[in-house]
């Protein structure tokens, strides 16, 4: 009987593990939580701004289910408003403007009445509330002893084209809320961050008579031209330790997958097929996953570096060509419907190299630009559907996906 | 020679006016300080390409009244090679390439449809360009002379959602260089 239960009780968490699995929760089963809004000075439009924005995020934790009543009460209070006394959980806010100017913002996490957790912000100014926002809630997560959401404070960097063969790099937060724009001008597109303390970044640019790779320094504004190739040049990924890349080279006309050593300034080609080879990820230091059209379509494959062998990841969807990977994960885009004539369904899917389980992420649109958190904990998204774009965000265990609109069109090309 | 000349400086000034605002501004205070505002846009004057060309030889072509004569190669959705209706204004290229242009070298430059706004795009119209010129080099013209880009889906020249739309960016351009 013992070792039935042993044996059970390992199935179920050797499988509990697999993010290809489904996990079901009721949303009546997560905990109440509201929010309280003690805020003395703004004008009414930036606190329900700033409201909105901590309910997103605090709905994107995917433990609590967040009231959305935007209820004003007094900081000091030793009650919750009496329509929230039911509630698991109150978390109360109070911004106020100091001296200089800046934005302050005081928290505390109720529980019966009872403060659980104390924590007060501040940032320069008022218009970043969204990172103080991003912070509530990797605070709270802490707190509710939940592994990491650290990749809420991580930035975004994508590129937008604004007209024909015009575009501009932009760096935001993780629901894009915040937008500052850091390369204007030209023709300058895949931008792609080169550490993981992402303070510098890399792009490709157009603008010359050659496509070039540029690094750019975000502290010092230092811009370097890194490599240039013929045809085509795009940074596909950067290794852990920032110092290999990823590269998309076509030198006389043929698009192949190169590792390209930042040190020694050398490159060596991965992939040889006389087709397309692009969109070459790490999956750990020494192997990658890359799309190629070697069986006549788009598809997802791996390969050791410095070997030959080549082996077909994914055996799901008519067209799948853009991916990402984290560890024995892959997210990749697929194309559900084959049309030439109409809008065209692609979702995006995730499997797990170990099991032959295949998940649908998502149901209806176009869904593009797949990206894991570096933790693996979260992917990043753009939706678009029915004329709207959206940013979302896939917590793979809690099974719950969150799309904020943009109010932009396209994005041309992101990473987190 | 007087017209070589002319177009040469009007050449100049067209190349020269483009590259003002190609350099990438970089901010280097990108999350810490307060976003600069923005002056308004310089004001410019550009002449249209028809007055542009002062030509007193009505014999000889310009750069760009012979570019303005080269074909656009179309492709079918999620293909790169070059059908058998579009194989006549590929030797037409050629005949261009053999004549009237031969002092100049030319950019091919690919181009998608919006279906896939990703990497694979890119090197679908890279590849596109490489089929021309493949085509253009097996029919005698200096691979030399050629270069390749390719712009994925970031240069429609028609932004409708519709059919009609979608084949006119599936397309390779010529663009002489001197």
């Amino acid at each position: 009987m013992k070792f039935f239960l042993t044996l059970l009780m390992a199935f179920s968490l050797s499988y509990g593990a697999d993010a290809t699995i489904e996990v079901i929760k009721k949303v009546e089963a997560l905990p109440s939580m509201a929010i309280e809004d003690a805020s003395k000075d703004y004008d009414d439009t930036f606190k329900l701004r700033f409201f909105k924005m901590l309910v997103a995020d605090m709905n994107v934790l995917s433990l609590f289910n967040v009231d959305r009543h935007h209820r004003l009460v007094d900081f000091d209070d030793s009650s919750v408003v009496v329509e929230n006394k039911d509630m698991a959980y109150v978390l109360r806010y109070k911004m106020f403007e100091d001296d200089n100017g800046a934005l302050n913002i005081n928290t505390k996490l109720l529980q019966n009445d009872e403060v659980k957790f104390v924590k007060n912000y501040k940032v320069s100014r008022k218009d970043i509330y969204m990172f103080i926002s991003h912070a509530i809630a990797y605070d709270i997560n802490e707190f509710m002893g939940e592994p990491s959401v650290a990749w809420m404070k991580r930035k975004v960097i994508f590129s937008r084209v604004v007209a024909p063969r015009k575009s501009e790099i932009i760096i935001a937060d993780y629901t894009l809320t915040y937008q500052h724009s850091i390369i204007k001008g030209g023709f300058n597109i895949f931008p792609k961050w080169a550490n993981s303390a992402q303070n510098a970044f890399y792009y490709t640019s157009l603008s010359a008579k050659v496509p070039t790779l540029k690094y750019v320094n975000i502290k010092t504004g230092k811009v370097s031209s890194v490599i240039s190739s013929d045809g085509m040049m795009i940074c596909s990924d950067v290794s852990d330790d920032g110092n290999t890349l990823l590269l998309t080279m076509a030198k006389s006309g043929q698009p192949d997958i190169f590792s390209y050593n930042i040190k020694t300034k050398k490159y060596h080609r991965e992939t040889t097929y006389g087709g397309i080879d692009v969109n070459a990820q790490f999956r750990d230091r020494n192997s990658i996953v890359f799309i190629s059209n070697r069986l006549g379509y788009p598809n997802v494959f791996s390969k050791e570096l410095g070997s030959n062998e080549v082996e077909q990841m994914v055996y799901y969807g008519r067209s799948n060509s853009a991916c990402s990977a984290h560890g024995e994960y892959i997210v990749y885009k697929a194309r559900e419907t084959s049309n030439a004539f109409s809008q065209n369904t692609f979702n995006l899917h995730l499997i797990s190299t170990k099991t032959d389980f295949i998940r649908r992420l998502t149901a209806t649109g176009v869904n593009e630009f797949p990206r894991f958190s570096k933790d693996g904990d979260a992917i990043i998204f753009i939706k678009n559907y029915k004329a709207q774009s959206s940013i979302g965000i896939i917590r793979l265990n809690h099974n719950k996906n969150y799309l904020f609109p943009l109010k932009f069109g396209r994005v041309q090309a992101m990473d987190w | 020679m007087k017209s070589i000349v002319l177009s040469s400086v009007v050449t100049a000034l067209l190349v020269f006016s483009g590259c003002s605002d190609k350099k990438p501004a970089v901010d280097e205070k990108a999350q810490t300080q307060e976003v600069v505002q923005e002056v308004a846009i310089v004001e410019t004057e550009t002449v249209a390409t028809d007055d542009s060309m002062v030509n007193a030889n009505a014999g000889h072509l310009s750069m760009s009244q012979i570019e303005s004569k080269l074909p656009t190669i179309y492709f079918a959705f999620d293909k790169y090679n070059i059908t058998s209706d579009m194989q006549a204004k590929v030797d037409a290229a050629v005949e261009l390439g053999k004549n009237e242009a031969l002092q100049y070298s030319v950019k091919l430059e690919g181009n998608c449809d919006e279906w896939g706004s990703d990497e694979y795009n890119f090197a679908l119209g890279l590849k596109r360009a490489n089929a021309v010129k493949q085509a253009i080099v097996a029919e005698g013209i200096d691979a030399s002379r050629i270069a390749m880009v390719s712009y994925g889906e970031s240069n429609p020249v028609c932004t409708e959602k519709t059919q009609e739309c979608w084949a006119k960016n599936r397309r390779v351009d010529f663009k002489l260089l001197p």
